[in-house]
This record gives structure tokens, C-alpha cells and sequence, in this order.
């Protein structure tokens, strides 16, 4: 059963085998695998139940519904605006879908450099083919390429570049394009309409509007995770109260290291919270002669992985992806105000956008802030990394030139610079890429509790058991030990599904 | 109308920051605080509510000048409900976000004399002269300045942006579900 606590009232006292923590990704798929095993399972979201009903298409009411922050959260200095899900489902229920599995790569580093001899492609195939399974993830029909990815595949074919059309977990769907303010037509895949469902008819008590605050560990290894009834804006209504023997943290990776980190607890290797890798973003607009309504059909379907070699090296490099948006999130996305600004905006129904997303070394770091609601994140660009996005910015231009671009602009706050077909590049790697100084995103924070076999450097383990806590799991992109390198929906899912099979197989005696 | 006492002077470099945090989504925090009042989205009111009358002038002032387009036909922000809209999204927001929006506001009034130099209020200014003023916000060498401009500038593009009227301008040929099909 699915509960708001807001609509229900009063004060949540539970106990169960397993308390799970956040139905996104991680959280969605370990409730629904262990309470399918046979466990009780309680799960706590802080965010809304929201359904497709309630998915309007209009800005101004579903960012407020679907992002942490309301899509305001920020890196402390303001460079980065940091996207993720706050609602049932998570991050999935806005995410555009690419779907893939973890670069055979980047599983070799983790195993090699992590101390993870275990955690190979095999032993994670079971697990990927049940999400899989699950997602319905397929290929992306050549028919279903919109016309935005259809130029930046022009242009990357064009240049020689390699690139493909991905994988997506989309079934029935009819191209509206309005994945990122959530899919009113159930056509997406998202945990909201798979694993959550699977998890309450498996039996799991899921609880929508109860953010947890607190993990308490006695010394029998019980626990009891604290917290509050909470409504949108982070004012509290009831108090929270679970008891269980294992607890599956899956806040995501600013949420769950906040916990722990105000919990006190799992934190002997003095790693909770930090490590934190962004994939940072930036993105150039496009425009072409004729009207093509980017925003319609799939928003991302092909994804070009020329300077990224993760096989070379695991470390570095970028993929570039296609980006449109709406009237709002577009018109804050460029410089200037007024004539100015309109002058960029009366080419909305032309403009092609396209992203780099950069597999980072460059390492954060979350701390508790004033609230439970408002973390601290600290991050700031490696020499390297800032090099490669500066690099990545003449990239993204030729290929809006190749696709057909008539002119490209890069979003500089101060003096952005406008270019026509056979302009120098060069200016962009010139004036390059620095904080503050051109608009940065993140949507895919990771690494906060990161995995490894060697506590002394490492969160958790190969299961996703915390070294310092036994019973104590984490399941979501804060265990990736290293950037990923490639959209996470997968690699989340299948570690989650992982640890909850591990925990099933380890009952009774994990329970006792 | 709600109680304020943040006096200019109290505007820290955090409540800047604050209000620089805001960006394309500071616009869509405006829902009202319980999830269950969000989800019957109560249009925006009759008439502002969370910015003093005084403060709603000087909000529309500054916002017709930050989504000037120039267009003749342009609809204009008095005559569609930018500012409501821009009031109803504040009044949701966590207080401990918008406590200093109406203080900013002041300052934007008071820019002209503090950071200019000149014996004038924004509002009397001519639209040139507000445009001046405006981009010594944007150019500032002062980041806190530069944010509150982007925090303002954004919760206008936000009220604007958001209205049909104006999706003609830009091409935009708007969501696929009518308003009766749509619940929120």
C-alpha cells in the first residue's frame, strides 16, 4: 500500500524486517526484490506520490513537484545547479531513459583499483536482466529518432564521429517529449510505474511525505531510523519511527551521506560524503534555419562516444548528448535580459541544444547544512577536467555546424559568444570553461559513499554493507566508486537489485 | 499581509546567495507549502498577495523591462497575470528562500542612487535609463549583485514565459494536454 502521510495524519510507528530508504533507482528495486523474497519491507520517501494525473506539461508546476529543491538545489558557490528527483520514483520519474549497462571498463577499474575482485559482468548479469527485464528496455526505433537527435546525428556522421542510437525503458510511448516534467502518459518506465507497483503488491508498506533524519544503531545491531512528516516545502506534520534489523539506504548521493553523516554513524574510513563526482555538464544552443520544435519526440536518443575511450582510459573523457527544454528552463539558461535575451528566445522553435556530460575526477563534497532539506555541496573542477569541457565546448559547436546549424551561441553570463559557419572555433577553447561563468548542471551526483573492498577506503562493500555497520546497506549512485562514465539508471538498478538478493540470501541471520 | 522586518542593511552575502541560488527552477519552487495544497494549484489570486502593493510596483516595473522583447504585438505584463503568477509562486516558497525577496526588490528600487550615483529611483527612471541600471546589475563586479540580478531576472522569464500568451512569440506550440484534461 501506498500511504501519503500528509493526507493521512498523524504521527508513523512501524516495524519491519527491512526499512528501506528512497524509491528512486536504488530504493524502488531493493524494496520490491527483498519484500518479492519474503521479507516485511517498510519503505520511506520523503517526497509526493504524484501519478501521470497529476503531470500537467506546464514548468512552473512540475519542477516544483518532481525536483529536489524544487530544481534550485546548487553547489554552495552557486556553479552548479544539481538536479534530482524528490517524489516517489525518484530521479527516474524525470530522467530521459538512456539505458545502459556498466562499461565493461569501468567494472574492471572498480575490481582492480577498488578492491571489488567480485563484482564482474558476470556476477552482475542476473541482476541486470531482471532490471532489464523489469524497465523494458529495447532499442530506440530508427522511427522514434526526433528531429533534434536527428541533426546531431547528421553532424556527427558528418565529421566521421562515432556515436549510435541508444537503449531506452519507454514502452507505448507517443513522442509528447514531456519525459523530463514526468511522462502523463505512464508510456515511462520509471520506478513510479515498475518496481514501485511490484513492491506494494509484493506487500511492502510504502510512505510517501517521510524523510528520514536520523539512523540509531544499538548495540544488538537493531535499528531505528528517525524522522518527520514533511510536506513539500520541508515543514513537518508528524514524526517518523521505523525498527528493523536492516536498513537499505537509497536517498541518493547527497541525501544519504547527510544521513549518515548526521546519524554518526559508518563513517570510520572518513569517506562518508566525500568523493563526489558530479559528470558536470555544459551545453551550447543551435540554430537552425527552419523551425523543428526540438522539445517534441524522444529529447535524447543518439549519444556520441568519440572522446570518450574509457577501454584507453577509464579515468577521463566526455560523451556528448542532445538537450532541449521549454519555454522557462530554456529562457533561464541564456544570458541578458530584455531585446537581448527575446533575440535568443525567438529562435526557441529553431534551436538544436547539445550537451557534453564529462566523466569527472574532479571530487566533491556533501555535508549536513542548515537542514535535512538543504545539504551542502562542494565541488569544484580539477585543472584537467575543466580542460576537457573547454575542449568539449568546440566539439559540441561542430557538431550544431555539421547538423546544420546556421549559428551557435555559448551561453557566457557575461559577453556570450555568437558564431556563424566558419568562424573559429577556437575562441570557445580560448575562453573555455569556468565556474560561474557560463551555466553548469549536474544530474547524476554519485560516489558519496563509495564502494571498495578495503574499508580503510571504502564506505561499503561489495554488497553494498557499510565496513563499519553490519545490517546497514547503501543502494544508490553514492557506491559508485569512481564517475561512472554513462547514464546510471542501469548501473544503480542492478547493484540495488544485487545488494537485495545478497540480503535475502544472508537471511535469517542477518535478521537475527 | 504577511509580517516583514528584514531591514536593507540585513541583506547578508548568504541571503544573496540565497536568492542567487535561484535559477530556472527558483521560479518553479512557487507551489504552495503542503504537498496536498500543491496538488489543487490554486491559480494565482485576485491580486498580489505576497509582495506589498509598493514592492508589486516595483517587481513589475523591473519585469517589464527584463522580458521587454520590443515585438509590437507582444502581450504585455500588465495585461497578463506574469506578476500573479510570480506572487502565487512566491507565496509557496520556503520562507527561509523568499524572506529577502521583498527587501531585494528595495534595493533594486534604491540601485540608481546606490550604486549609481544619481538622485533617482528606478520606477521614475526612463526605460533606457532602467536598462542601464539593470545591466550595471547584471555586469557588476560584485557577485552578490550579479545573483540577486539572475534570481530577479529568472522569477520574470518564469512568470512570463509560463503564460500562453506569450508562447506565440517564441514559437512554442505548447503542452499536448488541454486544461480539462489536466489535474494540478
Amino acid at each position: 500500500m501506498i500511504t501519503k502521510l500528509l493526507e493521512r495524519g498523524g504521527d508513523l510507528v512501524e516495524r519491519a524486517d527491512v526499512c528501506v530508504i528512497g524509491t528512486g533507482a536504488g530504493g524502488a528495486v531493493a524494496a520490491a526484490e527483498l519484500a518479492a523474497g519474503g521479507r516485511s519491507v517498510v519503505v520511506l520517501e520523503q517526497g509526493h506520490h504524484w501519478t501521470k494525473a497529476d503531470f500537467t506539461q506546464r514548468e512552473h508546476e512540475m519542477l516544483p513537484r518532481l525536483f529536489e529543491e524544487a530544481g534550485m538545489r546548487q553547489t554552495v558557490d552557486g556553479a552548479f545547479t544539481v538536479l534530482q528527483g524528490r517524489n516517489v520514483g525518484g530521479s527516474t520519474v524525470h530522467n530521459l531513459c538512456y539505458s545502459f549497462r556498466t562499461p565493461p571498463a569501468i567494472l574492471r577499474l572498480w575490481q582492480q583499483e577498488h578492491a571489488l575482485p567480485e563484482l564482474t559482468a558476470e556476477a552482475l548479469e542476473p541482476s541486470f536482466q531482471r532490471v532489464e527485464a523489469t524497465l523494458r528496455v529495447k532499442p530506440i526505433l530508427e522511427t522514434e529518432v526526433n528531429a533534434l537527435n536527428r541533426v546531431i546525428r547528421t553532424g556527427a556522421e558528418k565529421l566521421g564521429w562515432s556515436g549510435f542510437v541508444t537503449k531506452h525503458n519507454r514502452e507505448g510511448c507517443i513522442g509528447a517529449g514531456y519525459c523530463i516534467l514526468g511522462c502523463s502518459y505512464d508510456a515511462k518506465q520509471s520506478m513510479l510505474v515498475t518496481y514501485v507497483p511490484k513492491a506494494d503488491a509484493a506487500g511492502a508498506r510504502i510512505y510517501a511525505n517521510a524523510r528520514a533524519e536520523r539512523i540509531e544503531v544499538d548495540g544488538s545491531g537493531r535499528k531505528r531510523v528517525l524522522g518527520r512528516i514533511v510536506g513539500h516545502g520541508g515543514e513537518a506534520y508528524g514524526s517518523v519511527e521505523v525498527e528493523a534489523p536492516v536498513v537499505v539506504l537509497a536517498a541518493g548521493a547527497i541525501a544519504s551521506p547527510d544521513l549518515l553523516l548526521r546519524s554518526g554513524i559508518a563513517n570510520g574510513s572518513g569517506l562518508v560524503g566525500r568523493s563526489l563526482h558530479l559528470h558536470p555538464s555544459v551545453m551550447l544552443a543551435g540554430f537552425m534555419e527552419e523551425p523543428i520544435h526540438a522539445y517534441r519526440g524522444i529529447p535524447q536518443s543518439y549519444y556520441i562516444d568519440e572522446f570518450i575511450d574509457l577501454e584507453k582510459d577509464p579515468h577521463r573523457g566526455y560523451v556528448l548528448m542532445p538537450i532541449a527544454g521549454f519555454p522557462v528552463l530554456t529562457a533561464t539558461q541564456f544570458p541578458g535580459f530584455g531585446r537581448d535575451h527575446y533575440r535568443t528566445m525567438r529562435g526557441f522553435s529553431r534551436m538544436v541544444g547539445l550537451l557534453a556530460l564529462l566523466h569527472d575526477r574532479s571530487e566533491g563534497r556533501v555535508t549536513p547544512g542548515e537542514s535535512p532539506a538543504k545539504p551542502r555541496i562542494e565541488y569544484a573542477l580539477t585543472p584537467d577536467d575543466r580542460r576537457q569541457l573547454s575542449e568539449s565546448l568546440v566539439h559540441i559547436a561542430q557538431v550544431l555546424f555539421a547538423g546544420g546549424a546556421a549559428r551557435v551561441l555559448a551561453p557566457y553570463w557575461s559577453e556570450p559568444v555568437e558564431l556563424r559557419p566558419g568562424d573559429d572555433l577556437s575562441v570557445l577553447a580560448a575562453r573555455g570553461v569556468r565556474e560561474g561563468e557560463i551555466p553548469l548542471a549536474s544530474t547524476h551526483p554519485q560516489s558519496t559513499c563509495r564502494m571498495g573492498g578495503d574499508r580503510r577506503h571504502a564506505v561499503v562493500n561489495a554488497f553494498g554493507e557499510c565496513h563499519d555497520v553490519p545490517g546497514l546497506f547503501v543502494a544508490d549512485m553514492s557506491v559508485f566508486p569512481t564517475s561512472l562514465g554513462a547514464p546510471p539508471q542501469i548501473t544503480t538498478a542492478a547493484l540495488a537489485d544485487r545488494t537485495a538478493h545478497h540480503v535475502l540470501e544472508r537471511w535469517p541471520r542477518l535478521g537475527s | 499581509m504577511r509580517e516583514r522586518s528584514a531591514p536593507l542593511a540585513s541583506l547578508s552575502r548568504r541571503g544573496f546567495l540565497r536568492l542567487g541560488a535561484a535559477s530556472a527552477a527558483f521560479v518553479a519552487l512557487a507551489q504552495v507549502r503542503t504537498v496536498p495544497a500543491a496538488a489543487q494549484a490554486a491559480p494565482p489570486g485576485p491580486g498580489p498577495r505576497f509582495f506589498a502593493p509598493r514592492e508589486t510596483e516595483i517587481l513589475t516595473q523591473l519585469v517589464e523591462r527584463l522580458v521587454d522583447t520590443g515585438e509590437p504585438g507582444a502581450p504585455s505584463v500588465r495585461e497578463t497575470r506574469t506578476i500573479p503568477t510570480i506572487d502565487a509562486l512566491c507565496r509557496g516558497l520556503d520562507p527561509a528562500l523568499t524572506g529577502l525577496l521583498p527587501a531585494a526588490l528595495r534595493l533594486f528600487e534604491w540601485g540608481p542612487l546606490l550604486f549609481d550615483r544619481r538622485l533617482a529611483r528606478f520606477t521614475r527612471l526612463a526605460d533606457a535609463e532602467k536598462d542601464a541600471s539593470l545591466r550595471g546589475w547584471m555586469t557588476s563586479r560584485l557577485a552578490l549583485r550579479r545573483q540577486a540580478f539572475l534570481a530577479v531576472r529568472n522569477l520574470a522569464l518564469l512568470g512570463y514565459y509560463s503564460q500562453e500568451e506569450t508562447w506565440p512569440l517564441v514559437g512554442y506550440a505548447g503542452p499536448l494536454l488541454a486544461g480539462a484534461e489536466r489535474r494540478g
